[in-house]
Parts: C-alpha cells; sequence; structure tokens
C-alpha cells in the first residue's frame, strides 16, 4: 500500500544528523515531539469514481470512497493531520458537466479537507460557477495572487489561513497560475493574477514574522517545472526564504520522492506533488521540538527520510 | 575550538511576543567573564521564564505516498453521498452513440494521430453543414484532446472524456498573414490537428502546405474553424486576433463529436479514422 523507499537519507543540503542538537536527538528518541501529518491531493479533475477498467493505463485506480477510508485511518492513528489539495478539483469527468462541481466539493468537505487553492479549470464554468459551488465547501478556499475585487468573488477567498494543531501554528496559503491563455478570458472575467513569487514570499513572511507560525506551507497550482523561463514550483522554491512545503499541482507529475530545495535563506524547500485524478495520496510527516527559549538557530537542518514511521 | 557556552546561540538581537507585547532583548553572544556570566544568566533565566511563547522547530520529517488500488477499504458512508448522482449520470452517460472499428489514440505520429484526425474531421464535417465555405480547421491542441476513444461501442461518457470543455466553434476569415502564423505554430509545435489541409514539418516549418488541395498562397484570405478558446489566444495562438470577419457557429464542440459519431451509426457504418500522412514530421 504505501510506497517504501528503500533508502534513508539526510537533507540533501546539509548534514542534517550532525547539525541536529543534542536536545533533538534526545527527544527524537524519547518521542518527546509534536507529530503533524500532512495528507495532500492535485489535479483530482472530478474522479469521483475510480477509472474505469477499459484497459487504460490508470484502470481501477482513485475513487473518492477508497480516499475517504484511508484518511478515516490515518485519522484515527494520528493526532494531527492537515488535508490539503492543490488545486483543479473541477473537469475531467462528466460529473462535473452534469452536476458543475458541487458533489465534488460536497465529498471533500465530508472528508474533512482543510483548505484547497484554485487551479485553472476551477474557471471552467466561470468565476460564476465556482462561485455556486462555495455553499457546499466547508473549507476555505486560498489563493494570495488572484485579485477577486472586481468580481461576484470578492468575499470567497482567503489569501492564507493558520492552522493550530496540538500548540503547532501551521500557514497554509495559495498560490495560482497565469490565467491568460490558459483559461478564457470570459471565464476568468475581471480576476486579476498577481506575481506569485512576490504574492508567496509577502504572504509567507507575514505568516512566519507577523504569526510566528511554526511551518509554513504553499498549496502551488503553478505546476512543477518547465524547459522554458515559465514560473514553476522550482522557481518559487529557489527564490523564498520561508516556505517549508510546496503542494504543487498542474502539470499532472509523478514524483519519484518528494524534492529539496535550498531556497533563498539557505533552507530547505520542499516540494511534492501526487500525478493527478486522486490516484495517489501524498504523505508529509514533520516532527517539531520546541525552542524551550534555550537555542534560536538561524538555519534549522532536519533529518529526511522517505519512509514513514507508522 | 572554543569551548561552548551556553549563550552562544542566542544571537544579538531578537523579537520575542509575548501576550501581544514585544520584548526586545539585546545580548551578548559571547561572554567569557564568569561573573557577568553569572549575573546575565540570572537576568536571562528570568526572561525565559515569562518569555514561553511556543515556537517549535522541525527536527525530522518522513515522506510517502499511498497507491489508491482495489486492495484498499471503501467508504460507505462516501458512497451514499455519490450514487444518486452516479445513477442519474450513468443511465444518460452509457448510451451508445456509435461504433469505431479501431482504437481512436492521441499518440502523434509524424505530426498527426487517430484521435487527432478524427475530431478535426468531424468538426469539420458538422460545421460545414452551416457554412460550406470553410477551407480547413485547427478546432484544438493536442492538449485539448483529453481521452482516446476505445475500439468498439462509443458511449456519450467517452465523448465528454474525450471533450469536456464547453468549447464552441467559431469560423474565422483570415488574412494570409494571419493562416501563416498559424501554420508556423503547428510547424513549431510537432503538428496539431487539422482537417482540410495537408502538410511537412521540416525543421520546425511548414512547407508543402496545401489547403483544399491547393498550394497555400499567403496572399490569399481563408475560411478557418477553430475553438473559441483557440481564438481567444489560448495556448498563446494569436493568429486569430485581427480576423477579416467572424462568425459563431452556436454548435458546442463536444455536440458536434456527438452529432457526427450518432450520424455514422445511422448510416450503419464505424468510424474508422486512421492516419493518413496529413502531417508528416521530418
Amino acid at each position: 500500500m504505501i510506497n517504501r523507499r528503500k533508502f534513508i537519507k539526510t537533507s540533501g543540503i546539509a548534514a542534517a544528523a550532525t547539525a541536529l542538537s543534542i536536545h533533538s536527538l534526545d527527544a527524537l528518541a524519547n518521542g518527546e515531539l509534536k507529530h503533524l501529518t500532512i495528507l495532500h491531493t492535485n489535479d483530482v479533475h472530478s474522479q469521483i469514481e475510480p477509472f474505469a477498467m477499459n484497459g487504460g493505463r490508470n484502470q481501477g485506480l482513485g475513487g473518492v470512497a477508497r480516499r475517504s477510508a484511508l484518511i478515516k485511518k490515518i485519522r484515527a492513528e494520528q493526532q494531527n493531520v492537515l488535508l490539503l489539495d492543490a488545486g483543479d478539483i473541477f473537469q475531467g469527468t462528466p460529473y462535473f458537466n452534469l452536476y458543475g462541481g458541487e458533489l465534488e466539493i460536497k465529498l471533500m468537505s465530508e472528508m474533512g479537507y482543510d483548505a484547497a487553492t484554485m487551479g485553472n479549470h476551477d474557471f471552467d464554468n466561470g468565476v460564476e460557477g465556482f462561485y455556486k459551488q462555495l455553499p457546499h465547501a466547508n473549507f476555505p478556499i486560498l489563493v494570495s495572487n488572484y485579485d477577486f475585487s472586481d468580481t461576484i468573488m470578492h468575499q470567497s477567498t482567503k489569501p492564507f489561513k493558520i492552522f493550530n494543531k496540538g500548540g503547532l501554528k501551521i500557514g497554509v496559503f495559495g498560490i495560482g497560475i497565469e490565467l491568460k491563455g490558459l483559461v478564457g478570458e470570459k471565464n476568468y472575467g475581471n480576476t486579476i493574477y498577481q506575481d506569485p513569487v512576490l504574492k508567496a514570499n509577502e504572504t509567507a513572511s507575514l505568516l512566519k514574522n507577523e504569526h510566528k507560525c511554526d511551518l509554513i506551507i504553499c498549496l502551488s497550482h503553478l505546476g512543477y517545472k518547465y524547459s522554458d523561463k515559465k514560473v514553476s514550483d522550482q522557481t518559487l522554491a529557489e527564490n523564498n526564504d520561508h516556505i517549508d512545503l510546496i503542494i504543487g499541482g498542474h502539470t499532472h507529475t509523478f514524483m519519484a520522492q518528494p524534492q529539496d530545495v535550498k531556497n533563498r535563506a539557505g533552507r530547505v524547500t520542499t516540494i511534492n506533488q501526487v500525478g493527478f485524478a486522486g490516484i495517489n495520496l501524498g504523505r508529509i510527516d514533520y516532527y517539531f521540538e520546541a525552542y524551550r527559549g534555550k537555542k534560536l538557530i538561524t538555519s534549522s537542518p532536519y533529518m529526511i527520510s522517505d519512509q514513514l514511521d507508522s | 575550538m572554543k569551548k561552548r557556552n551556553p549563550l552562544t546561540r542566542i544571537s544579538l538581537f531578537f523579537n520575542m511576543e509575548i501576550k501581544g507585547l514585544s520584548y526586545i532583548c539585546n545580548s551578548i553572544s559571547t561572554m567569557q567573564n564568569s561573573a557577568k556570566l553569572r549575573t546575565l544568566s540570572f537576568l536571562l533565566g528570568s526572561f525565559f521564564l515569562c518569555a514561553c511563547s511556543s515556537s517549535y522547530q522541525v527536527v525530522k520529517s518522513n515522506r510517502g505516498e499511498y497507491k489508491l488500488s482495489k486492495d484498499l477499504a471503501v467508504d460507505s458512508s462516501i458512497i451514499r453521498t455519490y450514487q444518486p448522482y452516479k445513477l442519474k449520470l450513468d443511465s444518460q452517460m452509457n448510451e451508445v452513440l456509435g461504433y469505431s472499428d479501431n482504437e481512436l489514440t492521441k499518440k502523434l505520429v509524424g505530426g498527426e494521430s487517430s484521435l487527432g484526425n478524427f475530431f478535426a474531421d468531424a468538426a469539420l464535417v458538422e460545421a460545414r453543414k452551416t457554412s460550406p465555405q470553410i477551407d480547413f480547421t485547427m478546432p484544438s491542441t493536442n492538449g485539448g484532446l483529453r481521452n482516446d476513444l476505445p475500439l468498439g461501442a462509443i458511449t456519450l461518457s467517452n465523448v465528454f472524456e474525450l471533450m469536456p470543455f464547453e468549447n464552441e466553434l467559431i469560423v474565422f476569415e483570415l488574412k494570409g498573414s494571419d493562416v501563416q502564423t498559424l501554420l508556423d505554430y503547428i510547424a513549431r509545435t510537432g503538428g496539431q490537428p487539422v482537417g482540410g489541409l495537408t502538410m511537412k514539418i521540416k525543421a520546425k516549418k511548414p512547407v508543402d502546405v496545401r489547403i483544399g488541395g491547393q498550394p497555400f498562397d499567403p496572399a490569399k484570405n481563408y475560411s478557418v474553424l477553430t475553438s473559441d478558446y483557440i481564438a481567444g489566444g489560448g495556448d498563446g495562438i494569436s493568429s486569430f486576433k485581427n480576423p477579416v470577419s467572424s462568425k459563431v457557429l452556436k454548435l458546442k464542440i463536444r455536440d458536434a463529436l456527438i452529432q457526427y459519431i450518432k450520424e455514422t451509426k445511422i448510416k450503419g457504418v464505424k468510424i474508422s479514422s486512421k492516419l493518413d500522412g496529413r502531417m508528416t514530421n521530418d
């Protein structure tokens, strides 16, 4: 069930283990750590049922009923869970054409999603089409670089949300892709796209410095990487100071393992994306120790393993 | 190496929030004098007693991924939620529209695909019923073909998966120079779905272009069928920005495909869209 990865590596950026304080290692051994589990999807594209058994590459895979059962199981095992989605909830099966995304949003609410951002296909029935389904959402839509002020959605999204999980402050924000040329002009209407790297840094810095978040997560629909200069998760990872994790989407990338990028501040920004259509559920666990006021270090390498503890 | 001092890690200036108040603590990073150290330790000690704002740092991260395969349990309450939607949808979507002689796939062979050829030909046939003057079509990019069509029965569901978007067909009269930029785009991107047009791609440039069997004449205007998505600049195509004229057909692309497949069934024939060399790529 779990794609067990064969090796344990320390951070690709620094020899993490040696840089950890004695206290960290003690805490690791004693289990005195706070534990956060992040579960994530992207580009589910209205895949309510598993792929049909039609001989296709993905036949029999995915489906919300399995995802929901798995999420429930993990929630029963773990205290602090965040369930997040990186956009393109809509479009891809007739469920969307017939019901306009109502069922997708209802099911995400029932599964207990904590937040999602918007993908380009979430504009497929226009800004109005997305707005119409929001009463079915019991989770926030986070986008920090679309200005909806001059649209019907002017009060429908938030740039970020801070989650308090067992004493941990987790800042989550959203970043959307450039709409021009990708989405029909009449579908995005007066939505204004703003520079994603600029807005991401602005928002992450606010979450870090003003709100003192312990972990900062960006839900991004920029896409993993491009051969040309188009701004991607790669660009964002290299050009930010405070993002710990980018949960990506758009390019439907199946990553062999998450990628750890050295960011502008010399710290780790991890990028992960789990293909599309809910074929996979991603999971990233973070273990935290308290500062206890006795140490403040400027860079914080940590141990990374592509294998789960449980 | 210098002996570790408990104060070495305290940065020179740092801010801590305590119940909305901001305290600034200026400390000295290293102190060797023990008397000074004791004094400072005391001061800092009392400071930290009240400065116990919760701050955590990551010491470890474990990552994994679950594949949602058939050996996983299902949540029956979720199925109960979507069942009524599924029943209504299935009753509509399982209708067989027609039959295909071969699987129609997106796989590009020398700039063309069996699915792209089918898609373009079907759009052209249906649009010419009201606009017989159309010279050629590029109704979609390869990226717009969202799913293959199977061999045998083609259901309404298959067509929705191939063309889930609500895009409409529009006929444009374009200047030869704008047709040229479209041909350049097609060649540069290694071939796109077309009908009524043949060309060779050599070193990413269009050559031997024939429209309706005649060599392409850049001095002429042409009647071109495309989608509102492409016309609006989708996928970076700007050829339709300054047309001589345009006409919205009030025909969705998906409806044109459905109509076309149904007509083959009525005629008692199967769809047989193959690679025919309309677009070669060296």
